[in-house]
């Protein structure tokens, strides 16, 4: 009871709590990179023995979605340039543009009640909290936190994140929420009138204030809900970036208030 | 005492380490097998009872700094399965020496399958809702079958590293 009761005080005060955090991680430190040294090997080798024909496959797989990547950005290198003279006309910042700094996953979260990751670069990289984070084709989440040397970041489809999409040439707008990531993404309360369809692509909306540039690829409709009885449509979506295999990533160095 | 502590603290960290670098990235239907919680329920089955509540207490702090849900949370479930298991096994359930073979491994299970709804309660508790979007049956399920399995060979160890000097100051 008395160990409840401390915890209760550390919550309450959250400059001790935060302390301890930064107390803990150098405590556990050695003991994870003990039990890493360990653990790596045994994990690689078992892994290689084990999926040696898939990874022969997937590099295969690979090298053709490299090709097509490839040709994908010759193609649309005309495009970006007049996208990006729309969005300076408009004011707006354009992804295209900004500046990166690509990261690599350290970790992932300890729970599964959470969906973050840790990656390799943090405030000494030019790393800040609430930057928008990339990787697979998408927006992945957000820096929820940074250390010198690395950051935390919140994923799209962690059960707190929420996060503004537009949709129909940007004349419709809906909240995004998180649903942990075996569960993909959610949103409802969309009114009746509104035209969508599965596969319908949801961009971050960019409106003043937000904390995305606009135009990130955030998700697909997977499934339009409707419950009977009701005035709005719920809607199951998917990530377009996928959110299970991220190795490298790119920190997108734009803060909301630009 | 000091000993079964001291042995204890180091323990319970390797634990934690163990759940950050091996268990959090071998995921079974996206699910963490959550050892933390499972370490300390087994130490409260062997009889240990300062030295579960101290583990509990140590591992889920540990993780709690790892984590982004709300600080305390782990820790609490795990100071509770810590309780549930000093309980039992003040009343000789769960020993390894005279319960059936199944009875710890029946009892992990149960502690497993309701730690994660304990978790989202407590996160409501905080007013952290959001805990409720995952997938909260399924991570009780998974935690079952994991403590199910893992208990028995866990519990030994418990039993050979700390439990001993405790059982014999009872």
């Amino acid at each position: 009871m008395a160990g409840v009761a401390l915890l209760i005080i550390l919550y309450l005060t959250t400059g001790i709590a935060s302390g301890l955090r930064s107390a803990a991680n150098v405590v556990i430190t050695p003991f994870t990179w003990t039990v890493n040294e360990v653990a790596r090997p045994v994990g690689h080798l078992l892994s290689g023995v084990l999926n040696y024909s898939d990874v022969v496959a997937q590099n295969k797989r690979l090298r053709y979605q490299l090709g097509q990547a490839q040709l994908q950005i010759n193609e649309n290198s005309g495009a970006a340039t007049t996208l990006g003279a729309l969005g300076k006309q408009l004011n707006l910042p354009f992804v295209g543009n900004l500046a990166t700094v690509v990261a690599q996953v350290t970790a992932t979260s300890p729970t599964s009640f959470s969906a973050t990751i840790d990656i390799s670069k943090g405030s000494d990289d030019g790393v800040l909290a609430g930057m928008p984070v990339v990787a697979n084709g998408g927006l992945i989440g957000s820096v929820l936190s940074t250390t010198h040397h690395g950051a935390t970041v919140r994923l799209i489809s962690d059960p707190g994140s929420s996060l503004g999409v537009t949709f129909g040439n940007g004349a419709s707008s809906v909240v995004v929420t998180g649903r942990g990531v075996n569960n993909g993404l959610g949103a409802s309360l969309l009114p009746l009138s509104t035209v969508i369809a599965p596969g319908t692509l949801m961009i971050t909306d960019g409106l003043a204030g937000g904390l995305f540039p606009p135009g990130i690829p955030v998700a697909h409709v997977t499934r339009v809900l409707l419950n009977s009885g009701s005035s709005t449509y719920g809607l199951s979506l998917t990530p377009t970036a996928d959110l299970r295999h991220l190795s490298y990533l790119d920190v997108l160095l734009w803060e909301p208030s630009t | 005492m000091n000993r079964a502590l001291a042995v204890s603290t180091l323990v319970t960290l390797f634990v934690v380490a163990i759940q950050l670098a091996v268990l959090s990235t071998l995921r079974v239907g996206d699910v963490v097998v959550m050892l933390v919680w499972l370490w300390p329920l087994l130490l409260g089955l062997m009889g240990a009872r300062l030295v579960a509540l101290w583990s509990a207490l140590l591992g889920g702090v540990m993780l709690d700094t790892h984590a982004v849900t709300p600080f305390g949370l782990t820790a609490l479930v795990a100071l509770v399965l810590a309780y549930l298991g000093i309980r039992l096994g003040r009343e000789g359930v769960g020993d390894l020496d005279s319960a059936a073979w199944w009875v710890t491994p029946v009892i992990a299970a149960l502690g497993g399958f309701v730690a994660p709804l304990l978790y989202v309660m407590l996160g409501a508790i905080e007013f952290n809702f959001a805990l409720w979007r995952g997938s909260v049956l399924m991570a009780m399920v998974v935690n079952a079958v994991a403590f199910f399995v893992l208990s028995r060979p866990l519990a030994y160890l418990a039993r050979y590293l700390v439990a001993p000097g405790e059982r014999t100051r009872r």
